[in-house]
């Protein structure tokens, strides 16, 4: 007989316990404005996949975000910051521009640059509230270092 | 079985890159009849960004947008569904809004420096592009590579499969509201993804291939950890895959969503497991002589299920492969640094890999040094085409299934 999925999975702890150490420090705009909740909005503009992949491992049970108080969001108009993937093509330079209108205020803007040293992409236009422009991929404790860098937040370790 | 996996257009000339019995040859065209011989031709000459782009009209019939900028579809692309509520009448995809003209950026490099150009067109298939890049590159300037480097390519290009193969049955998984199976598998991506960074320094396989070498071999005692943590995975796999198969909600989601016939999927130019999926063996498994031969894993129903058990055959092979090669690993242990022999400074060629979603191919035309010309062929493009095609006639909640299904990537398809 087919066991029940929960009890499958529920044998195994898979969420580590360990400190995530920002990979730069963070100009704080807001305060302790998030130390409970932060919702993030994902924008790939014109990245070459591996932070999409990134962005997937960070939802891993390993990192386990939720506990943090950090969630990723389905929609601009529910979040606090904005990550906005690569280097933006032109094409992409409207709805990027468009997604940050979206956003309620107050929030934050990241921007991950993976692009390819040489490429001639558009560079990235004047951003508000743009906190932290990180270059390469980050791993996810990186990230989610980052993320808990900007929320303030105490629990640094569940 | 021959694939047309590209068509070069060089001074006024006609080629065809075409893969037969796992090695790739450039064909002359000289009558319409071998055009005639691949029902894509039209597709790989055109290489258009617009995909399947013709409107669909009827009472009630809209077109609905998705992308680029939607949850649903994380990666900067879009398309476009022609329905009148409920049923997908008609799918296009545009490409454009993540079109990087990578191609165009090749030119005036030499091939050192290009070879990380190749790794971000994209990068979780970055070691493909990279051996594919540099196996042209090693074909135009008559390079003979040492049989140590061929096999470390080898085993590093089934290291890719492995991860790639995990996060598209990890989607799968998500998407059919599987959450338990999706944590586990997303636990063992992560792990995957680690596991790179030990063996090669990057989590995505980034800056280990150059041109005639590797940059480094990984040490033995990160072997032996290899050896332990590839056995693991695929003891978890292995359990969970036999678990979920068992569970009738997730097969009955996967089942006869997005299928295609043989005759299909061989008439758009598909190769891996979505053409495996549909019962027919590829020769990409024979692209480079391995010391140990790779079983061609098929199924025959064509279906969304059918190319998660290929690729979840695959997955367990090819950690079975990266041991066993790993186990015998100190008797072609070798200085992967040494310098290649003093090779030509011009000259063109063509090189392919396999990648874990089909075959990846370069053509590049190189002059004293410096590339004058490039162009890759990437499995998403032809699998953008074929997800489009199989998402007619579906519902909208068989969007996820069909289109992860296919493992295919806007930023491997605009290139």
């Amino acid at each position: 007989m087919l066991k029940w999925w929960p009890l499958f999975g529920i044998r195994r702890h898979l969420t580590e316990k360990k400190e995530y150490k920002s990979p730069i420090s963070i100009q704080s705009l807001y305060g302790k404005l998030f130390q409970r909740s932060l919702f993030v909005y994902i924008l790939d503009v014109g990245s070459s996949n591996a932070l999409n992949f990134e962005i997937s491992a960070l939802e891993s049970p390993q990192y386990n975000i939720h506990r943090f108080g950090i969630y990723l969001t389905d929609s601009p108009r529910h979040a606090d910051v904005l990550f906005v993937l690569g280097r933006p093509t032109e094409p992409m330079l409207a709805p990027m521009n468009e997604t940050l209108n979206q956003l309620p205020e107050p929030y934050y803007v990241i921007t991950i640059d993976d692009s390819f040293d040489d490429l001639t992409m558009s560079p990235y236009p004047e951003i508000k509230h743009h906190v932290a422009q990180l270059k390469g991929v980050p791993s996810p404790s990186e990230i989610l270092g980052l993320l808990l860098e900007l929320s303030k937040t105490k629990r640094i370790v569940s | 079985m021959r694939l047309l996996a590209g068509i070069i257009e060089t001074d006024g000339k006609e080629q065809l890159l075409i893969i037969e019995d796992g090695i790739v040859r450039l064909f002359s065209v000289e009558n319409e009849e071998q055009r005639e011989e691949f029902a894509y031709y039209n597709l790989l000459k055109d290489r258009q960004l617009h995909l399947r782009n013709e409107s669909v009209s009827g009472p009630g019939v809209f077109r609905f947008r998705y992308g680029p900028v939607t949850a649903g579809v994380r990666e900067a692309g879009c398309f476009h569904l022609y329905t009148f509520g409920e049923k997908i009448l008609h799918a296009g995809i545009d490409l454009s809004w993540k079109h990087r003209r990578m191609e165009d950026a090749f030119e005036n490099k030499t091939s050192q420096q290009a070879v990380g150009l190749a790794e971000s067109i994209c990068s979780n298939f970055a070691l493909s592009h990279s051996v594919a890049f540099t196996r042209a590159i090693e074909n135009a300037l008559d390079i003979k590579v040492d049989m140590g480097v061929q096999n470390w390519r080898n085993i590093l290009l089934e290291v890719e499969r492995i991860y790639n193969h995990l996060y598209v049955i990890s989607k799968l998984a998500s998407a059919a509201a599987q959450k338990v199976l999706a944590s586990h598998l997303s636990s063992l991506f992560e792990e995957a993804l680690r596991l790179n960074e030990i063996l090669t320094g990057s989590r995505y396989l980034m800056g280990i291939n150059h041109v005639g070498r590797l940059h480094h071999i990984p040490s033995l005692e990160n072997m032996q950890h290899a050896i332990t943590s590839y056995s693991l995975i695929s003891k978890r796999f292995e359990r969970l895959f036999v678990h979920s198969v068992n569970n009738a909600n997730y097969m009955d989601r996967l089942h006869a969503s997005g299928t295609l016939t043989a005759d299909q999927a061989i008439s758009m130019g598909l190769s891996g497991p979505s053409l495996r999926a549909c019962g027919v063996k590829d020769d990409l498994n024979t692209t480079i002589g391995h010391l140990i031969q790779l079983p061609v894993i098929t199924q025959n129903e064509g279906d969304a299920l059918a190319r998660m058990e290929v690729r979840a055959e695959e997955l367990m092979n090819s950690c079975e492969y990266i041991i066993n090669h790993l186990k015998i690993s100190d008797a072609w242990n070798f200085n992967p640094d040494e310098d290649i022999e003093p090779f030509n400074q011009s000259g063109e060629g063509c090189g392919i890999a396999n990648s874990p979603s089909g075959a990846i191919a370069y053509y590049v035309a190189i002059n004293d040094g410096m590339i004058t010309y490039a162009r890759v062929f990437t499995p998403s493009y032809v699998g953008m085409n074929a997800a489009a095609f199989s998402l007619d006639e579906h519902i909208f909640t068989d969007f996820p299934f069909i289109f992860d299904s296919f493992g295919v990537h806007f930023s491997d398809a605009a290139r």
